[in-house]
């Protein structure tokens, strides 16, 4: 990664607490360049939720503070953004969980995204026909409730809310969880084409290892709140490391990249 | 025979007309709880606050009655706020049960604020509508019914249809939807959960101050309406509490209810037994329908 200008995310050593107590994370950095899909991978509990609720500030509303390092945005830092303005500066976090507002119609969902934006009835539809145009399948349902939706739906609902705002930068928080493999494939070939078409930068973390640096540029791999890894997605899909802990492609009994480290540092200490 | 069925009729009508007065009251509390998912225990002392200011302005400044009006709405706004900035930005990311707690005490600081600005003695509120049974309608019907109790149930449908319109083809109302859904999916697209919040402290305040007139007109602006409120306790158990339609079908059952039983049940009891008989309804509810007749179910996809 280059010079800072071409970032539009920039995390530098940030350490998180919830309730100022609990550290839930030690110290993550991690830069995504304009244009760009990083991965952001770990298991449960690993602090993937955490970093992307530090970026779009969503962390206040859960007792969660930054309390060290920083984030810039766009060459701006985020300190003292609420989230609806980080929303105005394009910046939009898909929560994890999909969060489709269950009594209100597909429709009426997507256009609850364009909330922040001022828009003219003919504005809006046009958008709504642009984004329809990658969400097929959201246009036929545009009438049905969202709650009885079906989960791979719902997905592409959240999706396509955010979108509406019209983000420079999506923060996407496990958008495959709980999705069926060939649903997997239709949600990050969604997410590549917004990528590609509409230029929007995405930070995605997800606990598919395999699928999401497939569709990546880049990748961070975290753990108990620190980044254990990063490279490029190509380097990751081959590291052995990976492929053991992350890909299923196991050896011995090692759980985690601390077992792994522990093991390199003893045999470096034996010879 | 005849005489007897009419007396019922009057009895029903009178009480759905009554009814009505409760949903005007209910309403305010639906409004606040879509939003934040809270039993606001000073809509009460709001009812009781904004019609005593709207009677203040008339009675002691002189202020003409539709100036008088939009001044206390105005002043509705203003409690709300500073509600929002004082009472429920601090509380944000507070348990539902602590912002229950603060609304009680919000209720107190308004009962005792109304009354130290005007006074502790019961005010006459004239709207011009009198509380005496319509002429026209007693004698061509037979029936006995009251104009108050027929402008009422007019007041209240024109607010319902007012708000119906606001929730569903507004942008603002569409915000409120989705907050009342899901407030932090709402906030993570851009929808400010404080413009939503003061929208609906303000509109539930100027609900008030329509039921305070209503009440105010037939009881005399008192304290007692503040009690008077909580009836809208059972009205909202029984239409859901996140329901505007439930809201009004459950008053006008309340309203309804509480006339016949009294009149054709109280006698055994000793009479007086509208004060307690929708509480008993209401139980039935908690026990049998507890989301109420509207209220939302909790859709669940299986």
């Amino acid at each position: 990664m280059s010079n800072s200008s071409a970032n539009i995310l920039d995390i530098k050593n940030i350490e998180v607490r919830y309730d100022d107590v609990i550290l839930a994370l030690h110290d993550v950095s991690l830069k995504v360049p304009k244009g760009k899909v990083v991965a952001l991978l770990g298991a449960n509990g690993a602090g993937k939720s955490t970093t992307l609720k530090a970026v779009s500030t969503m962390l206040a509303s859960e007792r969660g503070k930054v309390t060290n390092g920083s984030i810039e945005y766009d060459g701006n830092s985020i300190d003292k953004q609420t989230p609806s303005q980080m929303v105005g500066l394009g910046m939009v976090q898909v929560l994890e969980g999909r969060r489709c507002f269950g009594h209100l119609t597909v429709e009426e969902n997507i256009i609850s995204g364009a909330y922040s934006r001022k828009l003219s009835k003919s504005d809006i539809n046009q958008e709504l026909e642009k984004i329809y145009t990658y969400f097929i399948r959201l246009k036929e349902r545009r009438k049905s409730q969202a709650a009885f939706t079906s989960g791979g739906e719902q997905q592409m609902i959240a999706v396509a809310r955010a979108m509406m705002a019209k983000p420079k930068m999506l923060l996407l928080d496990e958008p495959t969880m709980g999705l069926a493999p060939q649903l997997v494939a239709e949600i990050f070939n969604i997410v590549k084409e917004l990528n590609t078409k509409e230029g929007v930068s995405i930070l995605l973390a997800e606990q598919n290892t395999n699928v999401a640096l497939k569709n990546s540029d880049y990748g961070y791999i975290i753990e108990t709140g620190r980044v254990m890894l990063d490279g490029t997605a190509e380097s990751l899909l081959n590291d052995d490391k990976v492929k053991e802990l992350y890909l299923g492609i196991s050896k011995k009994g090692r759980k985690n990249f601390r077992d792994v480290l522990k093991e390199e540092s003893l045999t470096k200490r034996s010879n | 025979m005849v005489d007897e069925l009419l007396f019922f009729m009057e009895v029903v009508v009178g009480g759905l007309l009554a009814g009505t007065m409760y949903s005007l009251v209910a309403l305010g509390f639906v409004l606040i709880f879509k939003a934040s998912a809270t039993f606001n225990f000073s809509q009460g002392a709001m009812v009781f606050f904004s019609v005593l200011a709207f009677c203040g302005f008339m009675q002691d400044f002189n202020i003409p009655f539709v100036l008088a009006f939009i001044l206390a709405a105005l002043l509705m706004v203003v409690v709300g706020l500073c509600t929002e900035r004082l009472v429920l930005r601090p509380l944000m990311n507070a348990s539902e049960d602590t912002v229950l707690m603060a609304t009680i005490g919000l209720g107190y600081v308004l009962e005792g604020l109304a009354q130290a600005a005007w006074g502790v003695e019961v005010r006459r509120l004239d709207l011009g509508i009198g509380d005496f049974p319509v002429p026209w309608i007693a004698d061509n019907l037979k029936l006995f019914i009251s104009a108050l109790d027929i402008f009422a149930g007019l007041v209240a449908a024109l607010m319902i249809i007012g708000l119906f319109l606001l929730f569903k083809y507004t942008k603002i109302g569409l915000g409120l939807r989705a907050v009342a859904d899901d407030a932090g999916a709402a906030s993570s697209i851009g929808i400010p959960l404080k413009h939503i919040m003061l929208l609906v402290w303000s509109a539930a305040g100027v609900v008030a101050l329509v039921a305070g007139c209503m009440w105010g007109a037939r009881a005399g602006v008192q304290f007692a309406l503040v009690d008077l409120a909580l009836k809208a306790l059972p009205v909202l158990i029984i239409g859901g509490f996140s329901s505007i339609p439930g809201a009004i079908v459950g008053g006008l059952i309340i309203g309804a209810t509480e006339k016949v039983l009294e009149v054709y049940i109280g006698p055994f009891f000793g009479g007086a037994i509208e004060g307690w008989a929708p509480y008993v309804l209401a139980i039935f509810f908690l026990l049998y329908r507890p989301e109420g007749l509207f209220g939302e179910k909790i859709i669940r996809r299986v």
